[in-house]
């Protein structure tokens, strides 16, 4: 009978409808918080209760944070220490009190650094058991942009207005080294075979320099231009490509070919566009 | 306890302590993850690339979660204890140490916080009434 009695408020329990916030954080905050309760010694939980606890948890760590925070405002910093961690620790267990919390402010004969909290702090973590939080969890967010902020490298030194799809400028550190080898072939200029075995060289650096610049530091979403000539004709033109059209020939019978065997175009819009070209000029 | 000035030597002893401490900080995993951490100091606008201090934030907020658990488990347990005097036979199943709104707002409450169950969103139907008249 206990047991079927049991069983049934069990039951209920899981049934019963939970009214906070479902946030991914608090479901990862209530497992820590529960295993920080199995390790207590609890053997089951009210939901209420928990979620209780784990909402006073989160409020706790943020206004410790906030209070460090504020702490490393005050004193002119956007980045926080262990001083203003062991004032806000301070701060927030003045509550329940510590020792030598009457000699908190006097600069005399108290180092922050030798607080008691942290001394408690240090003894907890010797004395209690390592408890690993349940699964590892994926920050999938944080890698990309750091990412995206890695590629780019120098991305203050190029503007807001260029497109993040453009090739780097070429690297800004290298002219000193430029300017030592332009000095060398001044002194060079007299001997023609020098000179030429310099020109050899650049032209090779170059086409080196081409080849790295093909590889994007990121793939370029699809852009379309709409010139409007007299007879409205429609051109779609990837942003590149239209760059090599217009720099390799002048001709626009020419440019034609040259556009459809661009590999980044779409394929499809841009066989119509010449079709209906063709279809004009019959 | 620190009324007296201390020696270098002691001064030198709290620093390695505290280096140390610090230290023995990057081996160790809290149970609350270093990523939840970070988010909340992200939106709280905390900002340090130190991650010792990331944990000593987690170390403390897992202290002060292990010290109210363990204070709403002896009420728990004194609570238990002072029914299993008068009747024995629930002993057995009562024996089991749940955490309670009643047992957490009594630790809550020497924490400086005020949690006050509401009586209609109530656990179980034996929450809002009082172990004597429970009994009865």
């Amino acid at each position: 009978m206990r047991k079927s009695r049991s069983k049934r408020k069990s039951n209920i329990h899981l049934q019963q409808p939970t009214i906070n916030p479902r946030d991914f954080q608090f479901m990862i905050t209530k497992v820590a918080v529960s295993q920080i309760c199995k390790s207590v010694g609890f053997r089951r939980s009210r939901v209420s209760a928990l979620e209780t606890l784990t909402l006073v948890a989160t409020k706790y760590l943020e206004t410790l944070v906030k209070s460090a925070a504020s702490f490393s405002n005050a004193a002119s910093r956007t980045q926080s220490n262990i001083l203003d961690l062991t004032n806000a620790l301070h701060d927030m267990s003045l509550q329940v009190g510590f020792m030598g919390a009457s000699t908190l402010y006097d600069h005399n004969n108290n180092c922050l650094l030798k607080s008691s909290v942290l001394e408690s702090l240090s003894d907890f973590v010797s004395s209690t058991n390592e408890i690993p939080f349940a699964k590892p969890i994926e920050r999938a967010k944080e890698r990309e942009s750091e990412e995206v902020n890695a590629v780019p490298g120098s991305f203050q030194e190029r503007g807001g207005h260029i497109p993040e799809w453009l090739p780097r400028f070429p690297d800004v550190g290298g002219t000193n080294e430029n300017c030592d080898k332009r000095v060398n072939g001044e002194q060079l200029w007299e001997d023609s075979s020098s000179v030429l075995g310099c020109q050899i060289d650049g032209f090779e650096e170059k086409r080196c320099g081409s080849n790295n610049v093909g590889k994007l530091p990121k793939g370029r979403s699809r852009i379309k231009f709409r010139v409007n000539n007299g007879g409205g004709t429609r051109v779609g033109l990837n942003g590149i490509s239209c760059n090599n059209v217009f720099g390799q020939s002048k001709d626009e019978e020419e440019a034609e070919p040259v556009a459809v065997c661009e590999k980044s175009v779409k394929s499809e819009e841009k066989q119509i566009l010449v079709y209906k070209r063709r279809k004009k000029r019959c | 306890m620190n009324h007296n000035p201390q020696s270098s030597d002691g001064k030198h002893d709290d620093d390695s302590a505290l280096s140390d401490f610090l230290a023995s900080l990057m081996d160790y995993a809290p149970t609350i993850p270093d990523e939840l951490v970070e988010h909340y100091l992200a939106k709280s606008g905390f900002q340090c690339p130190d991650v010792r201090l990331i944990r000593l934030i987690a170390v403390a907020t897992q202290k002060f979660v292990a010290e109210v658990a363990s204070d709403a488990l002896q009420h728990c347990k004194a609570r238990q204890a002072a029914v299993v005097k008068d009747k024995r036979e629930k002993q057995q199943k009562d024996k089991r140490l749940i955490l309670t709104m009643d047992d957490l707002s009594k630790s809550l409450r020497e924490y400086g916080v005020n949690v006050k169950h509401q009586e209609y969103f109530a656990d179980s139907p034996s929450t809002g009434i009082d172990p004597a008249s429970r009994e009865e």
